[in-house]
Order: C-alpha cells, then structure tokens, then sequence
C-alpha cells in the first residue's frame, strides 16, 4: 500500500470523481477527509464506504469557494486526521450555456467554485506543507480547459485558470519539497457532466471519442493516486491528460 | 541552545537555501545583497529556520523588527530613516552607525543591509523570548 501513513483532503468528494479519488486513496492506504458543501448523506457513505473496507475516514463540511471554509476544513482535516500530505483539489461546478444566454454573473459563479476552490484551499494548506517540506497538491482540472466546446465558456476559463496557476504554484512550492500538478479528465460520466453524457446514450460524443468509450471513476483516480505517491517525486507543475485520445484529434480525425 | 548554534544553523539555513557555500554566508554577509536573497530566498531560509531551531519567523517580522514599533513618519518612511530610526536600527543592525548613515538611508534600502548575522541574532532574541523566565 503505496499511501500508508499519509492523510489525504479531497474536495468535493460526496460524489462523482471525488468519490472516486477519495477511496482509490484509502486503498492505497491514506486516511481521507472527504470534504463536501451540502451532500452530508452521501459524504457519510463514502466514509462508511472506507471503513468499511478497513481504511480511516472523517467528513468534513465546507464550501471551498468561501477562503475561511477552506481555511476551517483544512484545519479540521489536521486536527482529525493528525497532518496533511495530499491535497485533492476536485470541487467543482458547471452551468453550461452559450454565452449570448449567460447572465454576468455565470461566469464568476463557477470562477469562484472550480478556480476559487484550489486557490483557497492551496493557500489554506501552504504554510503547513511548506513547514513539513513535504506535499502533493493535485487540482483536478478538464481538456475542457484545453479545448472548446459549445456551452463550455465558463466552465473552460475556469479549468485554464487551474491549468495556468498549477506550472506558477509548482514552481514557487517545488524547493521546498512540495509537488503541484494537475489531471485533466475527459468525459467521465458523473452528475457532473449528465447532461452532455446521457443525451442520446452518448453517442454523439462517443462518434468523437478515439476509444469509442467514456472514462470511468478509476482512469482518473489510477493517476491521482500515482501523483500522490513518490513513484511521481521529480514531476511537479505538469498537466495529465486522461481522455481516451480525445485532444489528440483534430476535429474527429478524418472526413466525415 | 547557545548564540554560535544558532548562527550556526541560520547560516546552514542561508547556504543551503541560497546555494552557497558556508564560505560565503558569512556573518556579515547581506541577505539581499551580497547574497542575492529574494523573497522567495527569503521564505525558504526563514522556514528552514524554524525547522531546525524551532523559532517561527515571519517575512513580514523583519519589516517590525526593523521599524521597532516607531510609527512610519516618525521613522522616516517614504525617506531617509530618522535619527530616532537609527538609534533603534543600531540596536538590531549593530553595523549601521546612527552618526554615519544620518540623513543617508533610505527607509526601503534598510532592509538591503540586513545581514546573516543580523538574522541569527534576532532568531536568538525570538529563541530567548519563547523560554519560561
């Protein structure tokens, strides 16, 4: 077990990739925070979920876009769990629309949650990870913050600020011992993204897809939990792609 | 733990934040100038600090310790530090002479002559304080 001994916060791990990443660490053996703003049932699952499979988890209410939430959620991950040493930066929202339909505000909105979040909790964690000179942050961005696609504005913006501010925080952070990267899924259908996924099966995305398939919950959590290892200790300030080729491709890779 | 330790552990602090040899983090060597210590030097070695010695310094304590609580028009901010700024910069930078820089130092350059020295001695004045009397 790769992660004996480490104590892990996940944000935004009630559901979906969060969940995912939050157990793929308890069973490499981290303890987990599994952080969540308003799924207390679900976040308690999760947790039950860990126990049950003999690892240590607590929950941890918190809105991440708020900094003195991050600030309080952090303190209780190390007061509860006994330290710190990997930071899930996964909490994330999306309101999806063209943006001739958007009202002003929807782009801060998610601004707020998706980059908002990995900044407060970020700096949050930064004092105690640059004392311990030990740490890995892994802010879970998305192609979408490489590439467009109708309705995304906002939710791009969003994911190239945590791009952009993952390769400037890794490099401050690297001399003293700690580690920032990103992984940017592609589609993974979860609550997150239903409403591109489940229309028509998926397979007007799936035509588009080189694998023909979505990811799943583990194709994101394989390579987080990689990164939180020191399997991943000379690479700092990189983004990983996980999408099944789908950036690769220059429209849908041949004529039509 | 004596005042030569700490020295002792701030310069290791110093040299190996700023990758330089002991050689030349020498007592009156200055941080930001003779070194090249930016504020991100600066982080490293106050962090390194605290890790071996246990004192936890603040980028920002430098700022007080060299201002001494003297309010910012009094200590000459914006210009040359003060007469009263001097008195009281002596008793942290023992190298500046009040009657030598007098009417010489710019308040925003102090912190350029602000030495390994200097640091170890206020990391033992901090050391000093955290102790039960």
């Amino acid at each position: 077990m790769k992660l004996d001994g480490r104590i892990a916060l996940v944000t935004g791990a009630s559901r979906g990739i969060g969940r995912g990443i939050a157990e793929a660490l308890a069973a490499e053996g981290a303890a987990v925070a599994v952080n969540y703003r308003s799924g207390a049932d679900a976040a308690n699952e999760v947790v039950a979920a860990i126990e049950a499979g003999g690892g240590r988890a607590i929950a941890i209410q918190g809105d991440v876009s708020e900094f003195a939430d991050a600030e309080r959620v952090v303190k209780e991950t190390i007061d509860g769990l006994g330290g710190l040493h990997i930071l899930v930066n996964n909490a994330g929202i999306a309101k999806d629309k063209l943006v001739y339909h958007m009202e002003p505000e929807d782009w801060l909105d998610v601004m707020k949650v998706n980059f908002g979040g990995v900044f407060n909790c970020t700096k949050a964690s930064i004092g105690h990870f640059m004392g311990e000179r030990t740490g890995s942050i892994i802010n879970i961005s998305s192609v979408m913050g490489q590439r467009g696609w109708l309705g995304e504005s906002n939710y791009a913006a969003s994911k190239g600020a945590v791009n952009a501010f993952t390769r400037c925080a890794a490099m401050e952070l690297a001399r003293f011992g700690v580690r920032v990267n990103a992984v940017l899924p592609g589609f993974v259908p979860t609550e997150l993204v239903e409403g591109l996924t489940a229309k028509d099966g998926g397979k007007g995305i799936l035509k588009q897809l080189p694998m023909r398939k979505f990811g799943d919950l583990q194709d994101v959590s394989g390579i987080v939990t990689f990164l939180a290892t020191e399997d991943a200790k000379y690479m700092t300030g990189a983004l990983f792609t996980v999408d099944g080729g789908a950036s690769a491709m220059l429209g849908t890779g041949a004529p039509l | 733990m004596a005042d030569k330790d700490y020295f002792a552990a701030v310069q290791e602090a110093v040299a190996n934040a700023l990758g330089v040899d002991d050689d030349e983090a020498t007592g009156d060597a200055t941080l930001m100038d003779d070194l090249g210590a930016e504020s991100i030097d600066l982080l490293d070695i106050l962090f390194r600090i605290e890790r071996s010695v246990g004192v936890k310094i603040q980028a920002s304590d430098l700022g007080d310790e060299i201002q001494g609580g003297i309010p910012d028009e009094e200590f000459g901010a914006g210009g040359n530090v003060s007469r009263k700024g001097l008195e009281h910069l002596t008793t942290v930078m023992p190298q500046i002479d009040p009657d030598e820089y007098e009417d010489k130092l710019p308040a925003e350059e102090v912190i350029m002559h602000f030495t390994v020295q200097n640091l170890a001695d206020m990391v033992a004045r901090r050391a000093a304080e955290k102790e039960p009397a």
